[in-house]
């Protein structure tokens, strides 16, 4: 048989040439790049060769179909063309004539589709926790992303954000783990980006968990209730309410107070809290009383307590961008 | 109808590329047409099929079991003058159309020049102007020519390997069957790619492919029409026109068979391989997902082509390399 497809370049191009290279190549964008490639360079004869935006080698595919990875990218002379974030190349240093210009224009449209519907999947679950909680992906393929990904269909997730900018998807009943993190509530996979929304808001009000900057190391947006709406109006840069200019005083001139605060302001009863905070309870009262002095209000009752949680929390919501 | 196995994707391309040209279905009154596309693709006189001259091309004629001239081809290797191995090739096309120097050559010379073989190729009297037992008894006529003569030629009777693509598998395991029954020529191997072998056109993959891919139902009908007239499909059809019925595989030289899931051989060919194992023989399958009939010649730079046609070589050098 010689209807090879190698023939159609013999053929006409303003004939039946230009039908079948695009049908060919329309066919082929559902694949793969590496046919995609290997159409361009069997079509024109020469090797073609397409090196991606990441850090996967080149592909180079000769006109037999051969093919070669770790090439070389391509050189300035050749015919390339942008596709899909890399480069697509025909090894011809001459001007393409019109079944060239064609292949290269119709083989990148390939790669372009190509790349649109895998460029999330190709570098692992990181990758793919990204594309499911981008927003600004179509529906379909954060749902191809999530299949992906493992997650069985109607079964609820979360999107975790993670200090210094990891993103994790976990299972709703899923421990997020002892790391630095605010947790999105638990919703279903194509709602991920939300969710994804509120555990950035989530982290903003957690704490290193240390003596200077005591607080939760994880915080689960649906604990916060209203105080969420508290991250969307203060930023980091704003001036401070004069409530957290105090603690800042007090975290500048005795900061082994602000854990004293903390512990009170986080537990049911000042036993609890000076168990909490490793203390005598004696100690921690004098401590407290101490803190009281400095602030300049009561946060030993309801209402100066409820002053005290919300003072904490703005602190750290000025703090985390 | 049960539904058929997917195109492996890179090969739907060229055949959604290829439909215009290569219809699925095949009707006789398609016959003449069939064969001047199929004579165009050949090559002419003046087309130089020496292999940058590793090879020499002559012309010769075997005598028919009824008195007919059989033309063959031989390329022999110019590098050595000791006898050397023969790859005896049958062309493909349906039993209806092709000639000995059909656009396979090259490969086959390429194949050939890789193990130091020479090459043979017979042009076959087609059906139905000539129906069975014409193509397979030139086939057999021009081999026990090639083996008689093979101290004139300058090859080595005791190594020839017998092969065909398509019709030309079927005809070459019939070939098989002949040497075996009539006490010779003997062979090394019998190479059969996506061999034709069962008139029965009646197993589940024939139905699966009917109406799609490449040589459906309708055209392995009219092949198998062709070859036998009424008697297609019928009780009386001789295992040498259809390989299919023979019912002892024993004492055949080992096999290699390739064939496409999604082909109308797929399942007579995994049957034939089959049986010779039962019968104690020796033979390798391939089976390629995806593949339609053919895929390997129509879209040689394909991954699954290259993958394929990359298996025939080793096969062939434990059969008759040297």
């Amino acid at each position: 048989m010689r209807e090879l497809l190698g023939r159609i370049s013999a053929l006409d191009p303003e004939a039946g040439a230009a039908v079948k290279v695009i049908a060919y190549f329309d066919e082929l964008a559902g694949t793969g790049l590496e046919p995609v490639v290997r159409g361009a360079a069997v079509l024109t004869g020469v090797p073609a060769g397409f090196v991606g935006p990441g850090r996967d080698p080149a592909l180079r595919v000769a006109p037999d179909g051969s093919v070669e990875r770790g090439a070389h990218g391509p050189d300035p002379s050749w015919c390339s063309v942008r596709a899909g974030g890399g480069v697509l190349w025909l090894e011809l240093a001459e001007e393409p004539g019109p079944v060239e210009a064609m292949v290269l224009e119709r083989a990148a449209a390939a790669v372009r589709a190509r790349m649109e519907r895998t460029a999330p999947m190709a570098g692992g679950r990181a990758a793919l926790a990204e594309a499911l909680v981008d927003p600004g992906l179509p529906e379909e393929q954060r749902a191809r992303a999530a299949r992906r990904f493992g997650i069985v269909p109607g079964s609820p997730t979360r999107a975790v954000a993670l200090h210094g900018g990891g993103i994790r998807v976990v299972a709703a009943a899923e421990d997020p783990g002892g790391e630095r993190a605010g947790v999105g509530p638990a919703v279903e996979a194509l709602g991920l980006p939300s969710s994804w929304e509120d555990a950035r808001r989530a982290l903003r009000f957690t704490a290193r968990g240390t003596g200077t900057d005591p607080g939760p190391r994880v915080v689960f947006a649906e604990d916060l209730g209203g105080l969420l709406l508290l991250a969307d109006t203060v930023r980091p840069g704003d001036p401070p309410v004069p409530d957290v200019a105090a603690l800042e005083r007090v975290a500048r001139d005795a900061a082994p107070l602000l854990a004293a605060l903390e512990a009170v302001a986080s537990s049911p009863s000042l036993r609890a809290a000076a168990a909490r905070a490793g203390v005598h309870h004696s100690t921690l009262q004098e401590s407290v009383g101490r803190a009281e002095r400095l602030l300049g209000w009561p946060v030993r009752e309801v209402t100066g307590r409820l002053r005290l949680q919300v003072a904490l929390v703005l602190r750290r919501l000025h703090h985390h961008p | 109808m049960p539904t058929p196995p997917p195109f492996d994707p890179e090969l739907a391309a060229v055949l959604a590329v290829l439909r215009d040209e290569i219809p699925s279905r095949l009707t006789p009154d398609m016959i003449p047409d069939l064969r001047r596309r199929r004579a165009a693709q050949a090559f002419g006189p003046d087309d130089d099929l020496t292999l940058d001259g590793a090879y020499t091309e002559t012309g010769h004629h075997a005598p028919g079991h009824d008195g007919a001239d059989v033309p063959l081809l031989l390329w022999r290797p110019t590098g050595t003058t000791a006898p050397v191995g023969t790859l005896y090739w049958i062309h493909g096309g349906g039993m209806i159309m092709g000639t000995h120097r059909g656009a396979e050559i090259p490969a086959l010379l390429q194949t050939a020049h890789e193990l130091g073989l020479a090459l043979v190729s017979v042009d076959y009297r087609l059906a139905p102007e000539h129906p069975h037992p014409a193509p397979v008894e030139d086939c057999y006529a021009g081999l026990t020519w090639a083996a008689k003569h093979a101290d004139d030629l300058g090859l080595d009777p005791r190594r020839l390997v017998v092969g065909g693509a398509s019709a030309g598998g079927g005809l070459a395991a019939a070939t098989a069957l002949l040497a075996r029954d009539r006490g010779g020529p003997d062979l090394l191997g019998q190479l059969l790619v996506c061999p034709m072998l069962d008139d029965r056109n009646d197993s589940v993959s024939a139905r699966q492919m009917a109406g799609t891919g490449v040589w459906d139902k309708v055209a392995n009908a009219t092949g198998w029409g062709a070859l036998l007239g009424e008697a297609a499909g019928g009780p009386d059809v001789p295992p040498y026109a259809a390989p299919a019925r023979a019912q002892d595989l024993s004492g055949l030289p080992p096999a290699f068979l390739d064939v496409g899931s999604a082909e109308t051989f797929r399942d007579e060919v995994v049957d034939y391989a089959s049986r010779i194992w039962k019968a104690g023989g020796s033979a390798e399958l391939h089976v390629w997902p995806g593949g339609f009939h053919g895929f390997d010649s129509m879209a040689p730079q394909a991954a699954l082509s290259r993958s394929a046609a990359a298996q025939r070589l080793p096969w062939l050098r434990r059969i008759i390399g040297v």
